[in-house]
């Protein structure tokens, strides 16, 4: 096939079709609502959220965790251009805040109390809905941004299990009861890490183009 | 330089709005600065390697032409596009490549620009498409039928002949990554 054939043949093809970037609330919203509607169906939220959300430490779990979604996300939609350059330093500042509270907590809390506080009692739960929590918003930000072109698929999906992480997280939140940065820095941080380790690896086969 | 990105960005603001002219304008613009830069970059490939990775950028523009961002400039991004897929095209060929060389050294240079084979990566590809996706590329590519003339004559609606165009296009470039592997 000539090229001038080429260029004919895919100037017919003129159907407009929308940004990636915009496709992304649709999917991602009804995604998270679904998430959470499991997660207040299944585990229930805590039963004093309202005093933990005004608190500073407790709450510190909400903020990080959407932090780092806001901030993955907007990394993964410059990911997905394939001239883009993810500026990583926004996703370095949300860790250095998470990194910083758990020096902080580990200074407060009594030498003996924090083994206590660093495994608290629900890690394993915690691990486990994380990652299921965080399934579809990931799923759905991969529906969202298939079309693009990323320079590195690898990066694009770690991101995007960043964000969908960071959702997933923000919702587990609600439920969760372990207020020590210990714990859920840890224990968060795990999940999400997880959860970004596997989205980098269907990033690196879904997002190929 | 400026001025012909403005250019570039007029018509893809026009293709994406869904005006076909303005985008065959487009591509038939940028068409030698790809080649250009592919035969720059891809020293090794000969002029028919080359056009073939040229189609590759080509469909890779196509398909991914709504991540440009309407505000940017084209020049950068129709960049990155092309080195994305030089730099699969050597991959793939590279592989390609190392097998035949040393088995066919005797025959090589006298084939280098007389095997057509090399030139028609696209029509093996639209060959392995279903029938009737192949039949309308090959209508709207070769016969230089419009989606109207093509409908007619496949009687499809100029909507449906649209819509399995594009189902096309996206499996052709689906076909292609099967291929480089």
């Amino acid at each position: 096939m000539r090229t001038d054939d080429l260029i004919r043949a895919l100037a017919e093809d003129t159907r407009p079709e929308p940004p990636p970037a915009r496709r992304v609330v649709p999917v991602f919203l009804p995604a998270v609502a679904l998430s959470m509607a499991g997660l207040l169906a299944v585990l229930g939220p805590r039963p004093d959220l309202a005093q933990a959300l005004t608190s500073f430490v407790p709450a510190m779990r909400h903020v990080l965790s959407l932090a780092l979604f806001a901030v993955a996300l907007t990394a993964a939609l410059t990911a997905i251009r394939p001239e883009g350059h993810v500026r990583l330093w926004p996703l370095a500042l949300v860790a250095a805040v998470a990194l910083g509270l758990l020096a902080w907590a580990w200074m407060a809390t009594l030498p003996e109390a924090r083994g206590m506080a660093l495994m608290g009692k629900t890690n394993s739960i915690c691990l486990i809905a994380i990652p299921i929590l965080s399934a579809l918003p990931v799923a759905a930000l991969f529906a969202a941004l298939r079309g693009g072109a990323p320079a590195s698929p690898t990066l694009a999906g770690a991101l995007i299990g960043l964000a969908g992480g960071g959702a997933g997280a923000a919702v587990y939140a609600v439920h969760c009861t372990e207020s020590s940065p210990l714990f859920y820095v840890t224990w968060y941080g795990a999940a999400i890490g997880i959860v970004t380790v596997v989205s980098a690896l269907i990033g690196s086969r879904l997002l190929r183009w | 330089m400026t001025g012909q990105d403005d250019d570039w960005a007029v018509l893809l603001r026009q293709a994406l709005a869904g005006d076909g002219r303005a985008y065959r304008s487009f591509l038939a613009a940028v068409t030698p600065v790809v080649r250009g830069i592919v035969r720059a970059r891809g020293r090794g490939f000969d002029a028919a390697q080359c056009e073939d990775v040229v189609q590759d950028v080509l469909l890779a523009v196509h398909l991914k032409r709504q991540t440009w961002r309407q505000d940017a400039p084209v020049r950068p991004w129709l960049y990155a596009i092309t080195r994305h897929k030089v730099v699969d095209a050597f991959r793939a060929r590279g592989k390609a490549l190392t097998l035949p060389v040393e088995d066919f050294a005797d025959v090589l240079p006298a084939e280098a620009e007389a095997d057509p084979t090399e030139r028609r990566d696209m029509e093996k590809l639209i060959a392995m498409l279903d029938d009737r996706s192949a039949q309308l590329v090959r209508l709207i590519g070769f016969d230089g039928a419009s989606s109207a003339e093509a409908g007619a004559r496949m009687e499809m609606t100029e909507g449906a002949v649209r819509v399995a165009l594009h189902r096309a296009f996206k499996r052709l470039a689906q076909l292609r990554e099967r291929h480089v592997d």
